[in-house]
């Protein structure tokens, strides 16, 4: 037995090959490089910790921190909220919502197209003079006069978080749902039986049930928005325009790497999206703790 | 009961607006793929459908071969699903079956690195594939993948939960190897859980933006997302109606691929997520 | 199952490592085929289309295969580099924008033409000054060349001109354009016709710096912002404010749809009783020499031979392409030979400007043809020898390599005052915070 226990190491010798070259490696690069001035071209120069007392200073580093988490508040609430009335919908067992299947589709398609196609058809669409959506929206008579969305700050986040929404509600629903479909109908039944009405089972059943998988949701939504890059990347042509509102971390990190040529500040700056990140996952996992032990 | 009905009744208009909302920049996508770029311009919105649709393809595909982009994605897509599920599934078992020296300060440092957003070795990777000579290939994006922490993750904690010891040892008695063991028995029983995890890695990769961006430089290797980024500072852009029809061609086969397969990704979706 | 899927594994990495062989091949390939005379290939790369006829001209003539690679210009730059670093994959001859072009010759991308076998030092007196010198380095090596020259003008429709102002004679616009006050007295006239003088605000950006054209960076790395730079802002609210253009961003597809006839303005129904209709029609496009052939003629039908050109109120340029060879390359010799067609050889320069349109800085053929010169698309107006007197004021010292993205902030700077987010002295702050983001070692006004 114990020599065979060996194999173990050859089954996992390709992974860690390939981990240690292509994520170890590079990750320990990039913090080398977060220490020196390099524009990605001669040696780089080492100058101790000047990138992270920039970083600490940089005011456009803090408003694309701002900027990603006001973006994906938007898109959260919105995909969520949606999401959850949506499952709720659909468990209630006394309306017996038919349809699932279809709706539940219908609704996940936008997440399945590529994100660039998704940020180049509405930055067309959403164009101010000759945009598909201000001719309807006028023809409708909703609005009198075009709106530049993506022109003013607070339009331009709304439209991007919006659009995320958009993406991410049906994905966000199929979960819930498979939350919801793993609670034992037995609850509900018994909930039926005993009397109480739709908001006290939504409230003492359905909420509490489903709050494990809300927290998977949360997390793993979280770390995607930190990271939001390809929509603002499209629809601004990488300017981050109008007033850099649309300026995110991943978008910050990449135009100072690929577009200023300062390849060792856009590695502070990695380290730093980095930073949040795990301050964020600890966040959320220590209140996921208190409020378990809570319950418990 | 009545009353009842009258709720659902708005219930399902409700639900068929989210529907048309979920699906409305789609058709305004379609109808102006055939229209011309003055009739964009000029007439602004309408639902039915214009003429132009050849004569946008003619232009659109004089700069920009979008099929060539959708075969360059589909197979580093395929590569990539296959590559990774099939080294995952190999790690997973290794993890799962034998008991060696340091396999959980392995395991665990896998863990710990798969909360790593993956940008934060972007520059490093980006400086060694120059280093390596691999930029303006597919290497980059192909190999990588075959270390994939949380399809390892998942594959073992699936194993964990449905493969018996005994299983094993009746195999080992026949004389299998342990290679031999993992092709006909680990394989075969992870098949449901690689399947789930294939679909989410085929679509990470369908869609992976800034990683091509930054590896691939010739036109001709794109990748379609990178060639949709592209499209927008072509001489395409000077042309809405194109534009819209260039859209149109990376979604649609989607959207007929997903018409067949959409039962199969949200079974795979939600056992994703209530296995976690 | 098992089957299939460790088949279809074996096949994969089969198609990797032929993929992985096939650069190996193909680069090998380029290599062995040097010096060969038949059958040769070489590799162009570049961020326009120009190049494609020419390309056929070279093919036929010498019997030769060019591959052509066309990369939109924002990314260029950035895809080109670090395959010039590298070597791999890297084309024989690339092209360079006027924008980027002081950054690239002082690497070692292009071969040095001053040297042997190519002494390009001896055509110096047959170029235009400015077109000639910005492919030298600092160290003196030229290492590009241009067949091109692009200073700027109006190019304006006739028939507006002369239902608005009475005559459609280059001289007597030029007269009314040549201040920024008639600039604006013109395009209050046209409004009142129902058309619009340009299609966005950017348009009036050649003309904001006037009489004091300055490099965004000197010498001392220290960024230059002139009274005239500022004056931008005003001129560009000022277009808007008095609602003199046609919403249609340059560049955009209404930009383009407005040169070949009216396009929706949809200003929204409060305003709609000012016109009948919600259509407007562009006067004018403030495009520069390559703008007649490569934007205006491909990209009009109904108004061709509608149009002219003239001056605006200061003269201005706007891009070039210049074109070298890779130190790298392994086809140096039929590289050149593509180069030498390109930018020195009379018969087909000489075809190239009649067929096209374009205005040339090699003077031995200008000489020949500008007097001769007239375009139908510009109802038989000799656009030559206006571009040539206007290519006399080019001070090229004014391009820097930050241009290209110092332009980018600058312009949403501007927009963002125009658009009325910020006032003046806010929009001009941030722009000097972005460029000392960008570039911290240069030193910013409002440091």
């Amino acid at each position: 037995m114990k020599k065979l226990d060996n194999y173990g190491y050859m089954f996992i010798v390709p992974f860690f090959i390939v981990f240690i070259t292509f994520t170890i490696y590079p990750i320990l690069l990039t913090f080398y490089y977060s220490f020196t001035n390099y524009n990605g071209m001669g040696d780089p120069e080492f100058i101790g910790l000047a990138n992270y007392s920039r970083l600490l200073t940089d005011s456009y580093f803090y408003s694309a921190f701002y900027n990603t988490m006001y973006i994906w508040g938007i898109n959260f609430f919105f995909q969520l909220s949606i999401a959850l009335l949506l499952a709720i919908l659909f468990s209630d067992i006394r309306l017996k919502m038919r349809g699932l299947n279809f709706f539940r589709a219908v609704f996940y398609l936008p997440n399945l197209i590529t994100i660039a196609s998704v940020a180049l058809l509405f930055g067309i669409l959403l164009g101010w003079h000759h945009g598909t959506i201000n001719h309807l929206l006028m023809d409708l008579g909703i609005i009198s006069s075009p709106i530049n969305w993506l022109n003013d700050p607070t339009t331009a986040r709304w439209s991007v978080g919006l659009i995320g929404a958009w993406m991410w509600f049906g994905h966000t629903f199929i979960i819930l749902m498979a939350g919801i479909s793993g609670i034992s109908k037995d609850y509900f039944e018994a909930a039926l039986i005993d009397g109480a009405n739709r908001w006290q089972t939504l409230v003492k059943i359905t909420l509490p049930l489903l709050k494990p998988i809300m927290l998977y949701v949360l997390i793993t939504s979280l770390i995607g928005g930190l990271q939001i890059f390809d929509l603002p990347m499209l629809i601004t042509d990488g300017t981050g325009a109008p007033q850099g509102s649309l300026n995110t971390m991943v978008l910050y990190l990449y135009n100072q790497a690929f577009r200023y040529d300062n390849y060792g500040y856009a590695a502070a700056v990695a380290y730093g999206l980095f930073i949040i990140t795990v301050i964020f996952s600890v966040i959320t996992f220590k209140s996921m703790y208190r409020s378990n032990v809570k319950e418990g | 009961m009545k009353k009842n009905n009258i709720v659902k009744g708005i219930l399902y208009a409700v639900l068929v607006l989210l529907v048309i909302i979920s699906f409305i920049p789609f058709y305004m996508m379609i109808v102006n793929a055939t229209r011309t770029n003055s009739e964009i311009l000029q007439q602004g919105f309408t639902l039915i459908p214009g003429t132009a649709l050849m004569q946008n393809y003619d232009t659109l595909i004089q700069y920009m071969n979008l099929w060539r982009g959708f075969a360059n994605s589909l197979f580093v897509a395929v590569s990539v699903t296959l590559l990774s599920s099939y080294f995952s599934a190999l790690t997973a078992f290794g993890f799962a079956v034998y008991k060696f020296k340091g396999k959980n300060f392995l395991f665990i440092l896998m863990l710990v690195l798969m909360m790593v957003p993956g940008q934060l070795g972007l520059i490093g990777f980006f400086d060694l594939v120059r280093v390596m000579g691999l930029l303006d290939t597919y290497i980059p994006l192909i190999i990588p993948p075959i270390a994939a922490p949380f399809v390892v993750f998942f594959l073992r904690q699936y194993l964990m939960t449905v493969m018996h010891p005994s299983l094993l040892e009746a195999a080992r008695i026949d004389g299998a190897g342990e290679i031999k063991i993992f092709h006909k028995i680990g394989l075969p029983i992870m098949m449901p859980a690689v399947a789930t995890m294939a679909i989410f890695t085929f679509i990470g990769s369908w869609n992976n933006y800034i990683l091509p961006l930054v590896v691939l430089f010739s036109p001709e290797k794109y990748t379609l997302p990178v060639m949709m980024g592209a499209l927008r500072g072509s001489q395409v852009a000077e042309n809405l109606g194109s534009m819209y029809l260039g859209i149109a061609i990376s979604v649609v086969p989607i959207m007929v691929a997903f018409l067949f397969l959409s039962k199969y990704i949200i079974s795979s979706i939600s056992a994703g997520a209530v296995k976690e | 199952m098992k089957k299939a899927l460790s088949l279809s594994f074996v096949s994969l990495l089969a198609l990797g490592v032929v993929a992985g062989c096939n650069n190996d091949e193909s680069s090998a390939n380029e290599e062995g085929s040097s010096g060969s005379g038949s059958g040769e290939k070489l590799t162009v790369w570049s961020f326009t289309d120009e190049l494609e006829e020419p390309i056929q001209v070279f093919e036929e003539r010498h019997g030769v295969e060019i591959d052509l690679t066309i990369i939109p210009i924002e990314d260029y730059p950035t895809r080109l580099r670090p395959v010039l670093q590298n070597g791999t994959g890297a084309p024989d001859v690339f092209t360079g924008e006027l924008a980027f072009i002081k950054d690239w010759v002082e690497q070692d991308y292009w071969e040095d033409l001053s040297q042997e076998p190519y002494n390009v030092e001896d055509l110096e007196g047959d170029y235009v000054d400015y077109v000639f010198d910005m492919g030298r380095n600092s160290e003196g090596a030229v290492k590009a060349l241009s067949w091109q020259t692009t200073p700027g003008g109006i190019f304006y429709r006739r028939s507006i001109a002369e239902e608005v102002l009475g005559t459609d004679d280059p001289a007597e616009i030029g007269e009314r354009f040549s201040t920024m006050d008639g600039l604006f007295e013109v395009g209050e006239e046209l409004k009142a016709a129902g058309y619009r003088l340009f299609p966005d605000e950017g348009a009036v950006r050649w003309f904001a710096q006037g009489d004091n054209p300055q490099p965004w960076v000197d010498e001392n790395d220290e960024l230059i912002v002139t009274e005239e730079r500022l004056n931008h802002f005003d001129f560009a609210k000022e277009l808007r404010d008095k609602d003199l253009t046609a919403f249609a961003p340059e560049w955009s597809p209404a930009w383009f749809a407005a040169m070949d006839g009216p396009i929706n303005y949809n200003a929204g129904w409060d305003e709609v009783d000012e016109g009948a209709s919600n259509e407007v029609e562009v006067f004018s496009y403030a495009l520069p020499t390559w703008g007649l052939h490569s934007v205006l003629k491909t990209n009009v039908e109904e108004t061709d031979g509608d149009w002219a050109v003239t001056n605006g109120p200061s003269p201005y340029f706007w891009g070039g392409t210049w074109l070298g060879i890779y130190s790298g390359s392994d086809n140096k010799d039929l590289a050149w030979e593509f180069v030498k067609m390109m930018t020195h050889e009379e018969e087909f320069l000489t075809d190239w400007a009649l067929d096209t349109g374009d205005v040339l800085s090699y003077l031995p053929v200008t000489e020949k043809i500008k007097d001769e010169f007239q375009d139908e698309f510009l109802a038989g107006q000799n656009n030559y020898t206006f571009f040539l007197d206007e290519a006399q004021s080019i001070d090229a010292d004014t391009v820097t390599r930050y241009d290209q993205q110092i332009d980018t902030l600058f312009g949403n700077a501007v927009s963002d005052y125009v658009e009325g987010v910020r006032t003046k002295e806010e929009a001009v702050d941030e722009f000097y915070n972005l460029v000392k983001n960008a570039y911290p070692h240069i030193t910013v006004p409002n440091e």
